[in-house]
C-alpha cells in the first residue's frame, strides 16, 4: 500500500512532534490507555492460564486405575485450623519399578513423609501433639506437586500391606476430590476432577475475562479517536494542500500504529512489572507461583498485536467521521441513524438470555456467549435510547443548556453513547453480581468444635472407647458422643464425634490423637466439610468486586477521555460562541447533561438488565441467594460511576476553558 | 479620534504578546450607526484591535468606553455578558452549532438573555424573511450554503439588538459574488437597525460597503481614509 510509504511516516513523525504541549499530552494519553488496555488484559491471560496450571498440578492427586499396575495411591484430607491438608499415601506394588512422584525425586520409601515447604514450616512452628500428619519430615516437597506455594500437601510413603493403602475410603460426595481410595495406578499423571469445585475457578476466570474486556476494548478504542480529534485540523489542511484521502488514511495509521505500538510495549512492561504484585494475590486459597503467571511468548504477542489493531482500526474509524471534505469541517446533511431495529435486537438477545438460562441452566460456556451477546445487545441498543432521549429532552427544554444538550444527543447519539457506553456495561457487570453473591452458610450443620469420623454399627463402641484412651493420653478434655447423622459411609454407620471445648489448641491436639484411629479417615468438623466451597465464596467475591474495580476504573477514564475528545472536537464552535459572549457556564452545563442524562438512563438500565439476567441465572443456577451486601457493593458502584462521571466532567473543565481561550476569530 | 457622540471608543491601545507587539497605540471611534472597515494587511493587528474593542481581550494599556462607560477593566463574566447583550459577532465560519437548527441557533443569544425558548424561536423567526432565509428555519448549519450560514449567523448577531455588530472576515470564506451579497446585507440591516458596524476585512470590495476606512500597519493606524476620498461615486450605485 502506497499510502504507508516513507513520506508518510516522515509527516507523521513531523506532525506528532509539532503537536505543542496539548498535541504531546493527547498522545500521552493514547500511549497511557493502550499500555493499561495491554497490561491488564494480559492479566486476564495470566489468571486464566494461571488457574489452569494449578489445577493442572492437581491432577496426580486424582489417581486413575490402571491395568498394569506399579503403586498404589491414596488421598484425604486432613485440616489445621480450617485449612486443608492433603495427605497422599503411595506404596510401591511389589517387584515393581515405579516412577517417582510429582515434586519427588525418588519414590518415596515405607515410613518416609516428605511435605510441602509450607506444611514443613508448620510442622516447625507447632508443637509434636498438634501436627495434623504424624512422623518427622524426610524432605520437601517441589513445585511440580503444588498447585501454589503456601499449599499443604504430604507424601506418605508406605509397604503395599499397610492399613493405609489397603483399606477402602469411602469418598464423601460432599468434597469431591477431597478423598481417593487406594487405587493401582501405572503412573502419578492422574487425570483433572471433572465435577465439584474442579474446574470452577477456570470458568470464574474466563467470565470475568469477558466482563473485563469489553470496557478494556472502549479505552483502547477511546484513546486513538482522541488523538484522531487533535490531528483533524491538521489532516484538513494537508488534504487543502492536495494530499489524497489515501495519504491521510496512511498518515492516521502510521501514528496509530506508532501510539499503539508504542502502548503495547509499555503494557508488556506494565505486567512484567505487576506480574509479582498479581502473583501475591490469595486467590484459591493462597499465593502463585509468579511462572503460573507468565502466558509465555505466543499469547504476549498476540495480545500485543490484537491491541495495536484495536487501536489503528479505531483511529481509522474515528478519521471516517471527522475529515470528510477538504474544507476539513465535515458536513453532515443527515442525523447519524439509530434506528428502532436496535430496540427490538436488544428485547429479543435478554428474551433468548433468560430461555437459554432456563433451559440450560447456568452452564458457564453458556454464561460467556450470553454475556457476550447482552454486551453487543447493550451496545446496540444505546445509540437508540440515546436518540429517544434526545428527542425527549429537546422537545421538553426551557433553559438554553438543556436545549443544547438535547439536539446533541439527538444529532448525534453515537457520540454520547460512546462517552457512557463503558460505564453501560459496567452498570450491567454491577446489576448481574449484585445478587449473585453465593450463600455460603455451613449447610451441614455441624459443630466447629466437633470432630466426628463414620463408622459401622457394629464398631460404634469400641471405636468410642480407643477414641476415649487417645484422648486422654493426649491430655484433652472432650465429650465423646455417637450419632445416626452420616453423609459418608455406609448406611449401617453411625458418626463418632468428639466435643472439644477447649479451645483450638486443644481441638488441633485432639485431631492429632484421633488421627489414624481408623486408617481410612480423618476427624473432621462440620465447617471442615464446606471448605472448598466457603473458599469459592471468598474468591468470588474477591473477583467480582476487582472486576467491578476494574469495569469502573476502565469505564470513568475511557468516559473522561472521551469527554476530551468531544471537547476538542468542536473546540472552534465553542470558541466562538465563548467569544461571542455565550458564558463558558452554559456550555459546561450543556455539556454535562448531555453526558449525565444518558448515563443515568441507560446505566440504571443496564443495572435493572444485570439484575434481571443475574437474577435468571440464579432461579436456573441455583445454589446463591439474595444478599444484602451485593445491594450495598451495588448501591458503591452506582455512586462510584456518578460521582466519577461528575469527576470526568470537572476534570475537562480546564480543557475546555483552554481551548476557548485558544480560539481567535481568525479562520482556521 | 474620542468624539462625543462615539458610541464604542478606544484611546491609545497597546497590546503585546509576547515579544509581538500586535497594537502600538490606537486611538478609534465609532458614532452610532456607523459602519468602519478596519483593513490591513495580514498580522497587521486588525483581529487584535476587534478584539479590544469587543472586551474579548483587554488591551495592555489604554481605555475603551461603551457610551462613555470603560468596559476595557470589566472582569470576564461581566464582560461576556456585555458581548452577549451590547455586541453582535459575525466571524468567517464555524459559529453555528452544527446540531441545532438554524432558528434555534439565531434564538441563541435570546434564550441566554432569559427569554423563554417558544418567545425567543419566534423573534428569531421574524429575521429569516429580511435575510432572505425563509423556508430554512429547521435546516441545520451543515445543509446551508456559506452564504446562507453567514447569513443565519448576521441574524443571530442581530437579533439581540446590539449597539455594536463586529464582523471578522465576514467574507473570508465565500466566493466574491456571495460574499458582496453577504457584506451588502449586513451594512443595511445594521444600519436600519441603527447599530454600528465594524468589518475587519482585507477585501477592498468589502471595505466600500461601509461609511468609513481605517488602515492598520504594524499595530498603528495609518491614515484615515473618509467615504468622499475612497469614491463615494463608485459606492452608491452599489448601495441601491
Ligand atoms: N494569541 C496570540 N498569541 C501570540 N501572538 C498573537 C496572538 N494573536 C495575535 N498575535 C500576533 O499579533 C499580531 C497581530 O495579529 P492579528 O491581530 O491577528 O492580525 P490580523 O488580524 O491583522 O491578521 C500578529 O503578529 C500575530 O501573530
Ligand atoms: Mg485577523
Amino acid at each position: 500500500m502506497r499510502a504507508l510509504d516513507r513520506t508518510t511516516w516522515a509527516l507523521t513523525w513531523r506532525l506528532t512532534r509539532a503537536g505543542g504541549r496539548t498535541g504531546l499530552l493527547v498522545t500521552g494519553l493514547a500511549v497511557a490507555a493502550a499500555a493499561v488496555s495491554t497490561t491488564l488484559l494480559l492479566l486476564c491471560v495470566a489468571m486464566n492460564l494461571g488457574f489452569q496450571h494449578r489445577s493442572d498440578r492437581a491432577d496426580w492427586r486424582n489417581p486413575v486405575e490402571s491395568s498394569r499396575p506399579v503403586a498404589v495411591e491414596a488421598v484425604g484430607t486432613t485440616f489445621t485450623r480450617g485449612v486443608p491438608v492433603t495427605v497422599v499415601d503411595v506404596a510401591r506394588l511389589p517387584g515393581r519399578t515405579a516412577p517417582a512422584p510429582p515434586g519427588l525425586d525418588r519414590f518415596p520409601a515405607p515410613g518416609e513423609l516428605w511435605v510441602s515447604p509450607a506444611l514443613g514450616a508448620l510442622l516447625d512452628r507447632l508443637p509434636a501433639d498438634r501436627h495434623p500428619v504424624p512422623g518427622t519430615p524426610t524432605g520437601t516437597l517441589g513445585r511440580a506437586a503444588l498447585t501454589h506455594p503456601g499449599e499443604l500437601v504430604a507424601v506418605v510413603g508406605h509397604r503395599s500391606t499397610d492399613p493405609a493403602v489397603t483399606t477402602p475410603r469411602e469418598p464423601d460426595p460432599r468434597r469431591v476430590g477431597d478423598i481417593a481410595s487406594p487405587t493401582r495406578v501405572a503412573s502419578f499423571t492422574g487425570a483433572p476432577l471433572t465435577d465439584g469445585m474442579g474446574g470452577i475457578y477456570e470458568s470464574l476466570a474466563r467470565v470475568a475475562t469477558v466482563l473485563v474486556v469489553v470496557p478494556l476494548l472502549v479505552l483502547g478504542a477511546s484513546a486513538a479517536r482522541l488523538s484522531v480529534s487533535r490531528r483533524d485540523e491538521r489532516l484538513a489542511a494537508l488534504r487543502l494542500i492536495g494530499a489524497t484521502p489515501g495519504r491521510i488514511a496512511g498518515l492516521t495509521a502510521a501514528e496509530a500504529l506508532l501510539t499503539g505500538t508504542a502502548g503495547a510495549l509499555l503494557g508488556v512492561v506494565g505486567y512484567a512489572v505487576l506480574l509479582p504484585v498479581a502473583a501475591s494475590l490469595p486467590l484459591a486459597g493462597g499465593a502463585w507461583y509468579p511462572a503460573d503467571l507468565w502466558i509465555g511468548a505466543p499469547p504476549l504477542l498476540a495480545v500485543t498485536a490484537g491491541v495495536v489493531a484495536l487501536v489503528v482500526i479505531s483511529a481509522l474509524a474515528g478519521l471516517r467521521q471527522v475529515v470528510v471534505g477538504p474544507l476539513g469541517v465535515a458536513r453532515r446533511s443527515r442525523s447519524r441513524g439509530a434506528s428502532a431495529v436496535r430496540a427490538v435486537v436488544f428485547v429479543v438477545v435478554v428474551a433468548v438470555y433468560g430461555w437459554i438460562t432456563k433451559k440450560y441452566g447456568s452452564d458457564d460456556s453458556m454464561a460467556l456467549y450470553a454475556f457476550a451477546a447482552l454486551f453487543l445487545a447493550l451496545a446496540v441498543i444505546g445509540p437508540w435510547v440515546v436518540r429517544l432521549l434526545g428527542r425527549i429532552v429537546t422537545a421538553l427544554a426551557k433553559r438554553p443548556a438543556t436545549l443544547l444538550a438535547g439536539r446533541r444527543l439527538l444529532d448525534d447519539p453515537k457520540a454520547a453513547w460512546r462517552i457512557v457506553s463503558g460505564l453501560t456495561l459496567a452498570g450491567f457487570v454491577a446489576g448481574f453480581f449484585a445478587l449473585l453473591t453465593l450463600d455460603a452458610a455451613s449447610s451441614w450443620g455441624g459443630r466447629p468444635d466437633q470432630l466426628a469420623i463414620a463408622v459401622p454399627d457394629n464398631k460404634v463402641t469400641q471405636v468410642r472407647t480407643l477414641a476415649e484412651q487417645r484422648l486422654h493420653a493426649a491430655g484433652v478434655t472432650a465429650v465423646i458422643g455417637d450419632d445416626g447423622f452420616v453423609a459418608q459411609g455406609p448406611s449401617d454407620s453411625r458418626q463418632v464425634t468428639a466435643t472439644v471445648s477447649g479451645g483450638p489448641a486443644d481441638l488441633d491436639r485432639a485431631r492429632t490423637a484421633l488421627t489414624g484411629l481408623i486408617p481410612d479417615q480423618y476427624p473432621i468438623t462440620g465447617p471442615e466439610v464446606n471448605w472448598s466451597e466457603e473458599r469459592f465464596t471468598r474468591d468470588f467475591t474477591t473477583i467480582t468486586r476487582m472486576v467491578l474495580v476494574v469495569t469502573f476504573t476502565v469505564a470513568i477514564t475511557s468516559a473522561g477521555i472521551t469527554a476530551a475528545a468531544a471537547v476538542l472536537d468542536r473546540r472552534r464552535t465553542y470558541g466562538l460562541l465563548h467569544l461571542a459572549g455565550t458564558p463558558l457556564r452554559v456550555l459546561d452545563a450543556a455539556r454535562s447533561r448531555e453526558t449525565l442524562i444518558p448515563v443515568t438512563v441507560l446505566a440504571g438500565g443496564a443495572v435493572a438488565t444485570g439484575l434481571l439476567c443475574g437474577g435468571s441465572m440464579m432461579l436456573a443456577g441455583g445454589d446463591s441467594s439474595f444478599d444484602a451486601r451485593g445491594l450495598i457493593v451495588l448501591a458503591v458502584c452506582c455512586a462510584a460511576g456518578f460521582g466519577g462521571i461528575l469527576a470526568v466532567g470537572a476534570l475537562s473543565r480546564p480543557l475546555l476553558r483552554a481551548v476557548t481561550r485558544q480560539a481567535g476569530t481568525r479562520g482556521e | 479620534m474620542n468624539t462625543p457622540s462615539a458610541v464604542l471608543s478606544g484611546t491609545g491601545l497597546f497590546k503585546s504578546y509576547g515579544m509581538t507587539r500586535a497594537l502600538a497605540g490606537v486611538d478609534i471611534g465609532i458614532t452610532a450607526g456607523e459602519s468602519l472597515a478596519v483593513m490591513g494587511p495580514s498580522g497587521s493587528g486588525k483581529s487584535t484591535l476587534l478584539h479590544c474593542l469587543a472586551g474579548i481581550e483587554r488591551p495592555d494599556s489604554g481605555e475603551v468606553l461603551l457610551d462613555g462607560k470603560r468596559i476595557d477593566q470589566l472582569r470576564e463574566p461581566a464582560r461576556s455578558e456585555l458581548r452577549r447583550t451590547a455586541f453582535g459577532f459575525v466571524f468567517q465560519s464555524g459559529q453555528l452549532l452544527p446540531e441545532l437548527p438554524a432558528d434555534e441557533n439565531v434564538a441563541l443569544p435570546l434564550m441566554l438573555g432569559g427569554t423563554a425558548r417558544r418567545e425567543a424561536v419566534e423573534q428569531a423567526r421574524q429575521w429569516f424573511g429580511p435575510l432572505g432565509l425563509q423556508g430554512l428555519e429547521s435546516r441545520r448549519p451543515g445543509q446551508l450554503s456559506g452564504g446562507q450560514a453567514q447569513r443565519v449567523a448576521i441574524a443571530r448577531a442581530l437579533v439581540g439588538r446590539p449597539k455594536v455588530i463586529f464582523a471578522d472576515e465576514p467574507t473570508g470564506a465565500l466566493d466574491q459574488t456571495t460574499g458582496m451579497e453577504v457584506i451588502h446585507l449586513l451594512a443595511e440591516v445594521s444600519r436600519s437597525q441603527g447599530a454600528a458596524l465594524v468589518v475587519v476585512t482585507h477585501d477592498a470590495n468589502v471595505a466600500r460597503w461601509c461609511d468609513r476606512t481605517v488602515r492598520v500597519r504594524d499595530g498603528l493606524l495609518a491614515e484615515a481614509h473618509t467615504e468622499a476620498e475612497t469614491g463615494a461615486e463608485a459606492n452608491a450605485g452599489y448601495r441601491r
